[in-house]
Parts: structure tokens; sequence; C-alpha cells
């Protein structure tokens, strides 16, 4: 019975995935994950400035301070390409979601 | 770094200087003072530094999500104060002796909770690049530029929604109000959609090839309607259903108004 109240993110484990902003540059550019499956990115900020996580085609956009990280879930996505970028460094940040 | 500023702090004050129109020429409109608008500039600016000097601690908060819920939940009392503005105007429009008080206070609360963290994302950007001794001229001289034509498309909207005869024109209002309000709720579910607090739905269309949300078209529309390309479920009927809301709201201010007007 208990089980039935438990949320659906208890019982299949979310498959997490790292990104690194360096020098306003997004480590790795491109991160493959799993086709209709929903995942965690933890985005960590290494630079000193702020940064604004932002896609327009995942609908995600979050900012994170120099230093911090943030979790940012995505997903369950159809197999594609789904760019995202630094909102306040767009010319150099620029990176992709593969999902196959 | 120039450009960047210019798209980056336009794209931050548009929907801001729409919601600010609207209200002005709704309020004008109905011969308010605006004294609410004097009283809710001081005190956004007092929120956005607020609101920036904690994003470090916000952000770690709800086990993550706290940057999240809190824009989430700013954007749900700005609809809700669009529904609440809608009902008191056409109560105090139908209903001449009932000067209903709460409506500068709704309009100042939707001001305070829709420019606070566009304008906050401003600051950050500001003092995040601005400390750079290459980067300080463009920072700022974009910085203006986006402002000064944010200001400047919302002045337009402003201009042409007094410049319509007034049924009209409170029509406008109306419309703009109910779409700005649903298109904050639709925004808000996917703050907490990226928290992992709603699901995510498979999207209903995908209209970004016709209008790309990067488009000048589609930010313009983002800052009405809350444009989305690719909407889920969820916020395809929570659209429909705040739209409904405050027709509702609308539908009940009038017969509000002239209930006390009375036969």
């Amino acid at each position: 019975m208990v089980m039935v109240f438990l949320p659906v993110t208890a019982l299949a484990k979310t498959p997490v995935f790292k990104i690194e902003i360096r020098d306003h540059l997004f480590h790795p550019a491109e991160t493959a994950i799993p086709a209709n499956t929903k995942v965690k990115l933890v985005v960590y900020n290494r630079d000193k400035t702020p940064e604004e996580f932002e896609s327009y085609e995942l609908n995600r956009e979050k900012v994170i301070m120099g230093g911090r990280k943030a979790n940012i879930f995505i997903g369950p996505l159809p197999p594609g390409i789904y760019p995202y970028f630094g909102e306040f460094n767009p010319r150099t940040a620029q990176g992709r979601i593969v999902v196959e | 770094m120039l450009i960047n500023s210019v798209i980056f702090v336009l794209r931050e004050v548009l929907e801001a200087a729409m919601i600010i129109s609207v209200l002005l020429a709704l309020a004008v409109n109905l011969r308010e003072t605006l004294r609410w608008l004097l009283v809710a500039l001081p005190i956004t600016a007092a929120t956005t530094v607020l609101f920036a000097a904690t994003l470090d601690t916000m952000t770690d908060a709800f086990d993550g999500a706290g940057q999240e819920v809190i824009s989430a939940s700013l954007q749900i009392v700005v609809f809700l104060c669009t529904a609440g503005i809608v009902y008191c105007a056409q109560k105090q429009r139908y209903g001449v002796a009932t000067i209903t008080r709460m409506l500068p206070v709704l309009m100042a609360l939707a001001c305070v909770s829709a420019l606070t963290r566009e304008a906050s994302e401003i600051l950050i950007y500001i003092i995040g690049f601005a400390a750079s001794e290459d980067h300080r001229t463009a920072i700022f001289a974009g910085s203006a530029v986006g402002t000064g034509i944010g200001v400047s498309l919302g002045v337009l909207l402003y201009a042409a929604l007094r410049a319509m005869p007034p049924e009209r024109s409170f029509s406008f209002c109306y419309l703009l109000l109910a779409l700005i309000g649903a298109g904050m709720v639709m925004q808000s579910t996917m703050l907490l959609e990226q928290v992992d607090w709603l699901p995510v739905g498979r999207p209903l269309w995908d209209s970004s090839a016709l209008i790309s949300e990067q488009s000048l078209t589609g930010q313009l529309l983002y800052a009405v309607f809350g444009y989305e390309a690719t909407p889920g479920p969820i916020q395809g009927w929570l659209y429909l259903a705040c739209i409904l809301a405050v027709t509702v709201a609308w539908a009940l201010g009038q017969y509000a108004g002239r209930e006390h007007y009375g036969p």
C-alpha cells in the first residue's frame, strides 16, 4: 500500500549528468542522454562571474552565481538535438543535449 | 558584448514594460491616481536588490528548487493580481458609487511581483560583468540601449491603448492582462518542471519552425502572450483555465458593480 503513494522518482533512479562552466564555456559542450527518460543536469559554474543557463528548446532557464551549482531536470524527451546557451555570454557559452 | 547586452536587457525589460503600460492605461482610463506606481517602484527596487543578494541562499533552499519555487510564486501572484484588477476595474466602471480601494493595491503588487525577477537578473548581470574593465562600457551602453528600446515599446503600447475609444481601450487592457497573467502561469509551470515538482508532458505542438522563440516576433509574443513554441498539456490547459478565470472575474465585477449601483 505504501508503495502506491511513493513518487515515481523514488522507484526509478534519475540519471545524473554533470556540466561545468569554465571561462564562459560549457564542458562538455555536448551531453548525450537517453530518450524518453527524465535526467538531472548538475551545472557547476567554476567561473567567478554569474551565468544563466538558458534553452528555448528545453524550456529551461536558471541563474547560476559564480562558484555555485544548479540542478536542472530535463525530459523525458524524444530523440533530437536540444541546444542551450549561457545567456550572459551567448557567443562563447554554447552547448547541446543530444537525446538518443 | 554590446549587442548581447542589448538583447539580454531588452528581453527582460520588454515583459515588464508591457505590463506597466497596460496597468497605466487602465488606471488612467479609470481616472485613478498613479500613486500605486510611485509606491511600487521603490518597493520593486528594494525587492530586486534583496532577490539578487539572496539568490545563492534561495537557489539552495527547498532542496535546490528555491530559485524556481520563488520565481514561480511571484508569477502566480501576478496572475492572481491581474484577475483581481480586472474584477475591481470592471466593478468600478459600472458601479460609480463603489470606488474600490483594492485596485491600486493590486496594481502595485502586480508591478512589484512582475518586475522583481527580471530586474534582479539585470542587476546580477551588470554587477557580475561591469567589474571587468574590458566589458564595462559595452555592458552599460548595451543595457541603456536595451532599456531604451523596451521602454519605447511600452510607451507605444500605452499610447495605442490611450488613443482608442474608451470602450475598446478597456477591452484591450482586460485582454492583455488576461494574456499576460496566463502567460506568467504557463512560465511558472515550466520552472516547476525544471526542479521536478511537476511532470513533463509530451508537447501539444511544435511551432518553433513557424515562429521561433529566439526571433523578435517570438520575443514580443512571449512578452505579451507568454508565447511558447512547445507547450505541454499542463501548459495548454492551465493557459485556457487562466483566461477563463479572468473572464469570470470580468463578468463578476460587472455584475457586482451593477448590483451596487442598483435599480
